[in-house]
């Protein structure tokens, strides 16, 4: 992984205060972390940890009561920087007069992107996001989902070297989700850097490489998500169905190197998985239903 | 006024002090809060922040200013702001209604005001509802948060919300001034179609001469409290003398005549022959050659209540006889070749034959008037002068929106409007009486606010001399001056009234009326967006 810091964030604090400066609450203290090239990084935390504040000061939308941010290598309130950026914030806050044509298209000239160029990225987008059969629906009869997607879309137009997330799986069914997660590992493979805010932690597992988190402002925890999810003392051993006499062979084996058999089990796939199966399963046999006790056996995504 | 070039440098000259003070006064705030929260990196702070300011100011984007423009445009237009036009549609189907009995209308001014007020009433409201909420509602529905992380300036917002707001109103604006138009073209009757015209007047200066001949600048006041005419005696050597200078000659001689309109009132001490009319009479006058030609007399018109039948044709050619006595030899001047002077001015003076009667006029009750222009051009320059007021109004909105909410934003430009019109002449009066109060021999009546308290509670008519007074007097002086100060920042909104002159059919004067109304609008532009560029730089976008 590039060490090349995308976001340098040091000492950072945010106090918000009331009309007379008295302090209503401090949302940050002193934070220090990097983000580098490349990476997908998560921000978690309860709700009120200070994620979404983080964002917003990186993004110079809020301003820091203390502390330095660098963000592609500029200060936060650097307007030309935000060419190379893109951002969906928590709830999708668009134009909803505009439809989805108007909407990439009133974002896209907001940067240097030529008119083919934005037609074309355009395409792009709308085909990524799934919503070219409803472009010309004005976004105020868009669903929460439809809405969450054109507001990704709006957030990539510019195809920009850093993107920031906030909660980018909210409001979004399984099938939106896994869409959403899947776009998140495209734009990494693409070198991209992605930076992004969650506590569905399921999420985050599946797509982040390192995380930090947060807990009333303060910095809990960071670093690589698999260092800090293993746990070094104990083994899992995943095999092909054993009979209860293979265990109690293996159980012995065991006992000669010192170690004990914890627990056995059949592994189970996740909810996620076997909803996207199903589903998979149902546009491939409309009218096919599932006896108690039945599981799809559809290779899904 | 407007054509003179000290009153293009005494407006420059103030538009600087104005915008130099507030800036000087901004950098002081500013500077005083940077101290107070950035400490010893006050200077650096402040000298990114303006470095950053001057960037963003200078360095925009017509492609997002566009962009802007264009999402307010649709904005308005799918929150069917448009539907304003229906509104103003309706109002011309029963427009008859306000207008009574057509067959006794002696004049079109009805007609064309009714269209001129209409807009006024429809746009204004319109102008200071979309331009004051739009900008405070994109904060807190926070859709402005998907624009401002895209690399657009503060100062693009602020100028590409003033550009749609403007189109949605020009719009609008066109729309209903075509059809407003052709109302009045249609339903004008016929007798009145004549009246569609645009008069071009040239006004001269105006100076008088008392009952007993010596130079005055003003008539006689015969009691009115209204002070807009001075009166002259009649059968004195009371005159009013007007001088044109500058006129026209070359065509005024393809005209062959000297067409003259005058608007003289009549004051009569006693009844008289009250179905004769007083009369006034007419001289021209060269002092360069000593020439005085009587142009002859002619009734004031006093029945002809808002009539238009006051035009004196005075033929190129005078016949005159320069005595009153019977063998007097009979005399020919040429008009354009005797009476106007070598410096291209025409002396004209006036005065009332009949004795004891008295004549009221006001330096435009005569004017030359020069050939007619199209109504249809002069309505066009009206809706120009109406057009170039709602700009005005999305300008101040717009730039209020930056640093307040829609409501408040609201209220204060309606102030700004009602100041606009109504408290102009009130603070330069002020202001003339402290001028007055600066020759040191002038007392007011009243004092200031101050004054006036104590005399509320003292029952005092007069101040003792002592330190209270001065301090008083002080504190009034002080109050004046922060009036005078916002007066200076305020618009005079007076100037932009060309609904009136293209009613009484006077033609708007292109480099008189719109240049100035259009340099005010720009003279607000500049310091507008500044103002809104630091508001919304200045705070954090986060509803609250």
């Amino acid at each position: 992984m590039s060490t090349e810091s995308v976001i340098e964030i040091r000492n950072l604090s945010k106090v918000y205060r009331d009309f007379w400066g008295r302090t209503k609450v401090k949302a940050l203290n002193s934070l220090s972390l990097d983000v580098y090239k490349g990476e997908i990084f998560g921000l978690l935390g309860p709700n009120g940890s200070g994620k979404t504040t983080t964002l917003k000061l990186l993004l110079g939308l809020l301003f820091p009561t203390s502390g330095e941010v660098r963000i592609l290598g500029q200060p936060a309130h650097d307007v030309e920087k935000n060419e190379r950026i893109g951002y969906l914030p928590e709830e999708s806050y668009l134009y909803r007069f505009l439809n989805a044509d108007e909407t990439l298209d009133f974002y896209g000239r907001l940067f240097k992107m030529s008119r083919s160029e934005l037609k074309q990225r355009k395409e792009e987008l709308l085909d990524q996001v799934g919503v070219k059969h409803a472009r010309k629906r004005q976004l105020k009869e868009y669903s929460k989902g439809m809405t969450r997607r054109i507001g990704l879309a709006q957030a990539l137009i510019n195809n920009p070297d850093l993107v920031l997330l906030d909660e980018p799986t909210s409001g979004l069914d399984p099938i939106g989700t896994r869409d959403m997660k899947d776009m998140i590992l495209k734009l990494k493979s693409e070198g991209k850097t992605v930076v992004m805010c969650s506590h569905l932690l399921a999420d985050v597992q599946d797509v982040c490489d390192r995380i930090a988190i947060l807990y009333r402002g303060d910095l809990k925890v960071v670093g690589n998500v698999q260092d800090l999810i293993q746990s070094r003392d104990e083994t899992q051993l995943l095999t092909s169905p054993l009979s209860p006499d293979a265990i109690r062979d293996v159980e012995e084996t065991l006992k000669k190197h010192g170690a004990s058999l914890k627990s056995t089990s059949h592994p189970t796939t996740t909810l996620e998985e076997l909803f996207l199966r199903t589903v998979e399963e149902s546009e491939q046999r409309p009218g096919r239903r599932f006896e108690p006790g039945e599981r799809p056996t559809t290779e899904s995504a | 006024m407007f054509g003179s070039d000290s009153f293009w440098i005494t407006l420059l000259l103030r538009w600087c002090v104005v915008g130099a003070t507030t800036l000087v006064a901004s950098l002081l705030i500013g500077s005083l809060l940077a101290l107070i929260m950035h400490g010893g990196r006050a200077p650096q702070v402040i000298a990114s922040s303006l470095g950053r300011a001057f960037h963003d100011l200078v360095f925009l984007s017509t492609r997002r200013i566009g962009a802007i423009a264009l999402l307010t445009f649709k904005e308005a237009y799918r929150r069917k702001a448009f539907a304003v036009g229906i509104v103003f549609l309706g109002i011309f189907m029963f427009g008859g209604w306000f207008l009574g009995d057509s067959t006794e209308l002696r004049s079109v001014a009805p007609y064309i005001s009714i269209v001129i007020n209409s807009m006024w009433f429809m746009l204004v409201p319109m102008a200071l509802l979309i331009s004051c909420w739009g900008l405070p509602a994109d904060v807190k529905e926070r859709s402005i948060h998907t624009v401002v992380t895209k690399p657009v300036r503060r100062s693009e917002i602020v100028l590409g919300r003033m550009a749609g707001y403007g189109a949605v109103i020009t719009l609008i604006l066109f729309t209903t001034a075509v059809v407003g138009y052709f109302w009045v073209v249609r339903q004008v009757p016929q007798r009145l179609s004549d009246q569609l015209i645009a008069r071009v007047p040239v006004y001269g200066n105006l100076k008088f001469l008392t009952a007993q001949g010596a130079e005055a600048e003003k008539g006689i006041n015969v009691g009115d409290p209204w002070d807009y005419r001075s009166y002259i005696e009649g059968q004195t050597k009371a005159r009013a003398i007007w001088k044109f200078p500058k006129i026209n000659k070359a065509e005024l001689k393809s005209l062959g005549k000297l067409p003259l309109e005058q608007r003289f009132e009549a004051f009569r001490t006693y009844k008289g022959q009250i179905d004769l009319e007083t009369r006034f009479t007419i001289t021209f006058v060269n002092p360069d050659k000593d020439l005085r030609v009587p142009g002859g007399t002619f009734p004031t018109r006093e029945f002809d209540v808002g009539g238009r039948d006051r035009v004196i044709e005075i033929p190129e050619q005078i016949t005159y006889r320069d005595s009153y006595e019977a063998d007097a030899e009979e005399k020919t001047a040429n008009l354009f070749d005797d009476l106007i002077a070598d410096d291209g001015s025409l002396t004209i003076e006036v005065g009332c034959v009949e004795p004891q009667q008295y004549i009221g006029v006001n330096v435009r009750d005569l004017f030359i008037r020069m050939p007619d222009k199209s109504f249809t051009m002069n309505y066009v320059k009206a809706i120009a002068g109406l057009w170039l007021l709602v700009m005005l109004l999305v300008f101040l909105g717009t730039a209020s929106s930056c640093f307040v909410k829609g409501p408040v934003a609201t209220l204060l430009v309606s102030s700004l409007i009602i100041m606009g019109y109504f408290l102009g002449g009130h603070i330069a009066e002020q202001q003339n009486q402290m001028m007055l109060m600066d020759d040191g021999k002038t007392v007011i009546d009243a004092g200031g606010p101050m004054e006036s308290l104590y005399r509320l509670v003292t029952k005092e008519t007069t101040l003792p001399d002592n330190i209270g007074s001065t301090i008083i007097k002080g504190t009034d002086r002080g109050a004046f001056m922060v009036l005078i100060a916002v007066y200076n920042l305020v618009p005079d909104l007076n100037w932009f009234n060309t609904g009136e002159l293209v009613a009484t059919g006077f033609d708007i004067s292109l480099m008189g009326v719109i240049l100035p109304c259009l340099i005010v609008v720009l003279g607000y532009l500049i310091p507008l967006v500044i103002l809104g560029y630091f508001s919304l730089q200045l705070r954090e976008l986060e509803h609250k």
